[in-house]
């Protein structure tokens, strides 16, 4: 991020105060899993939702008022401009409380915060997307938006995988990339139940079998911490270079934007240098520090 | 041109000062020493004051700070952005440590997006030094390229020369503060040499060593040294003191209140010693006590310099002399291991 986007991204802040934010209002909920929820919203001031622009890849700070904030990326696609999406999965405070509003409720928001996928980078690349249980979120920002310009990427490849059927998040998804046939759309579960008929398999085992050529190739890496340590060796005995492998990480995180100290990974910010980092960027402090 | 100021006219200059600046100087009223408004009378702190408990950050970043206020209206709310506090501030007596230690905040808090409630106190306020002459036996300033008497991260300098202050004109907005200060006299050659002489005895009072030399490399070769890191923590009882109290720490924490239909946003001190810091709901990547003292040290020493080229501790002892269990961190640095053991 150079200066000039910083101060343009400034400017988008109520009186320029990067820690004021934007009333946003909910338009839908969508019922992922039993603890994960999609929010579809709009900020309510029409001339900046108008006005908002984000990337792929991006966060944002919501709240509930009254009892704190939490950040998310933006699960939309940029490409699909008419709400914006967030995922929340209820596990802490902000998250119980957010899964206690309704259609209509006023949330806070700003942002957004981080960097974003390198789409420059991605061009012209064949793309393996490798998600687990809700770390879909911020791949699928990135999915629509390579399927909504099809024609600048190679071949897509989708490993994803959850615990179980019914931990299946964007299952709407799942089945549209699934129809789509210039996607390669490959779904499992660690574990199956009587109606199951797709592959049965930890996400790095499935990724071994399908077995994604390297050549051009890079593969963006988003799920639970574990899953995230093991698909990285997965990928490597697959001919993966560390700089052909990019994953968006989680943190605990107040501020957003570098000064509240707590998201570091190293010297690292994951809010102010990432969400989105190369293997090669992180290697080093993975091991002990994620 | 070096001022001097006669020492039974300090009471008059910060009254002078207080026309046009809220004057902030050293105070015991609330227990501890630390920066508070001066009363407008009271220069005792000339006979006590060798540093304060509580860091001059506190001014900048207090321990707890209103962000916005909001309303609740059945359904919907406003957000009521904070008032511009325009309000000029000086604060008298800052010792060189902590005014370096505000310019190490100021990285922190200009990089990249803006920190309006910081900058903007930063931006209206007026650091005046005072020299130390009784470093205390845990400051280590010098090892870190700071003088107790000497500083560029002020507007004033003041250094005791018997029964005056020398006073040195730092910056422009320090120039232009003397030029508007009446009862200020010239200072002479001897006032000059006195100032040195008195400079050079607080220099060779800091006794505290702490080689710094290729200490971020040590630290970086030595991260994953499990063992070293236990042993490195195996007193420290987590109460954050070293932090909270730390000049160059701003860890924060945003928290919301909301009564009935009034609400606020607020920031308040955090550290990096307390497991529910980066605690997550699935897992905490610091669980354990030596993966947080690890950060606190690393932050400093290794982190610091790698981003903004600069180690964030300014030697000010106050993580020594605060301790309640005696935890040293210059103890910690000095038996960094030169060569990291095979990793894991």
């Amino acid at each position: 991020m150079t200066v000039s986007d910083i101060n343009q991204r400034q400017k988008f802040f109520a009186e320029g105060n990067v820690y004021l934010p934007h009333i946003a209002v909910i338009e839908k909920i969508i019922e992922e899993t039993p603890g994960v929820r999609t929010f579809h919203f709009n900020l309510k001031d029409q001339k900046l939702q108008k006005d908002f622009s984000f990337e792929s890849g991006q966060f944002a700070q919501y709240s509930v008022f009254g009892i704190g904030e939490a950040p998310f990326c933006i699960s939309s696609s940029p490409t699909r401009r008419d709400h914006l999406e967030f995922a929340a999965q209820r596990v802490g405070k902000v998250t119980n409380a957010l899964h206690r509003l309704g259609v209509g409720a006023e949330i806070g928001f700003r942002g957004p915060y981080g960097n974003s996928f390198p789409l420059d980078f991605l061009k012209g690349k064949n793309l393996v997307f490798v998600g687990g249980g809700n770390g879909l979120a911020p791949l699928r920002s990135l999915i629509w938006n390579v399927i909504d310009n099809r024609n600048k990427y190679k071949k897509i490849d989708i490993v994803y995988g959850a615990r179980s059927p019914a931990d299946l998040c964007f299952k709407y998804d799942l089945d549209a990339w699934d129809r789509n046939k210039t996607v390669n759309m490959v779904t499992t579960v660690d574990k199956g139940d009587d109606t199951w008929k797709g592959k049965v398999g930890l996400v790095p085992k499935v990724l071994e079998e399908v077995a994604p050529s390297a050549e051009e190739a890079v593969a963006i890496v988003c799920g639970p911490p574990i899953m995230i340590r093991f698909t990285f060796p997965a990928l490597e005995k697959l001919g993966f270079k560390p700089e052909q492998m990019l994953t968006t990480l989680e943190k605990r995180m107040k501020c957003g934007i570098g000064k509240c100290g707590r998201c570091n990974i190293g010297n690292i910010y994951v809010c102010r240098d990432g969400p989105v980092f190369s293997y090669a960027q992180i290697k080093n402090f993975v091991s002990s520090e994620y | 041109m070096a001022k001097k100021i006669s020492k039974k006219d300090i009471a008059q200059l910060l009254k002078a000062w207080s026309q046009q600046f809220a004057v902030l100087a050293p105070s015991r009223k609330r227990g501890v020493a630390e920066m508070a408004e001066w009363d407008g009378k009271d220069v005792s702190f000339l006979d006590w004051y060798r540093n304060t408990v509580v860091p001059p950050k506190a001014s900048f970043l207090p321990p707890m700070e209103e962000m916005f206020r909001f309303q609740k209206d059945k359904d919907n709310y406003k957000i009521e952005p904070p008032s511009k506090n325009g309000q000029k501030q000086l604060i008298f007596g800052i010792r060189p440590c902590d005014a370096r230690a505000m310019a190490i905040l100021d990285m922190t808090f200009e990089d990249a997006y803006q920190d309006p409630y910081y900058l903007s106190k930063r931006k209206n306020t007026l650091l005046v030094g005072l020299s130390c002459a009784n470093p205390c036996e845990s400051c280590f300033c010098t090892s870190l390229g700071i003088s107790p008497s000497e500083s560029a991260d002020v507007d004033l300098m003041l250094t005791n020369i018997g029964d005056h202050f020398f006073i040195e004109e730092i910056t422009a907005k320090g120039k232009e503060l003397t030029a508007k200060t009446s009862g200020l006299k010239d200072a002479n050659k001897d006032d000059e040499a006195e100032a040195r002489k008195a400079k050079e005895t607080a220099y060779n009072k800091v006794t505290r060593k702490l080689d710094t030399e290729g200490i971020k490399d040590k630290l970086l070769a030595s991260f994953d040294d499990e063992g070293f890191w236990e042993k490195a923590a195996a007193k420290c009882v987590s109460c954050g003191i070293c932090t909270l109290l730390c000049p160059t720490c701003y860890c924060f924490d945003i928290n919301d209140e909301l009564v009935k239909d009034e609400g606020a946003r607020f920031r308040s001190w955090d550290s990096c010693g307390f497991s529910l810091y980066t605690r997550m709901p699935m897992e905490n990547p610091r669980k354990e006590k030596w993966r947080r003292v690890r950060q606190k040290v690393c932050h400093k020493f290794e982190f610091y310099p790698m981003t903004f080229d600069i180690i964030a501790c300014t030697g000010c002892g106050r993580c020594i002399r605060l301790c309640p269990v005696n935890w040293d961190i210059t103890k910690v640095l000095e038996s960094v291991p030169a060569k990291a053991k095979a990793g894991k």
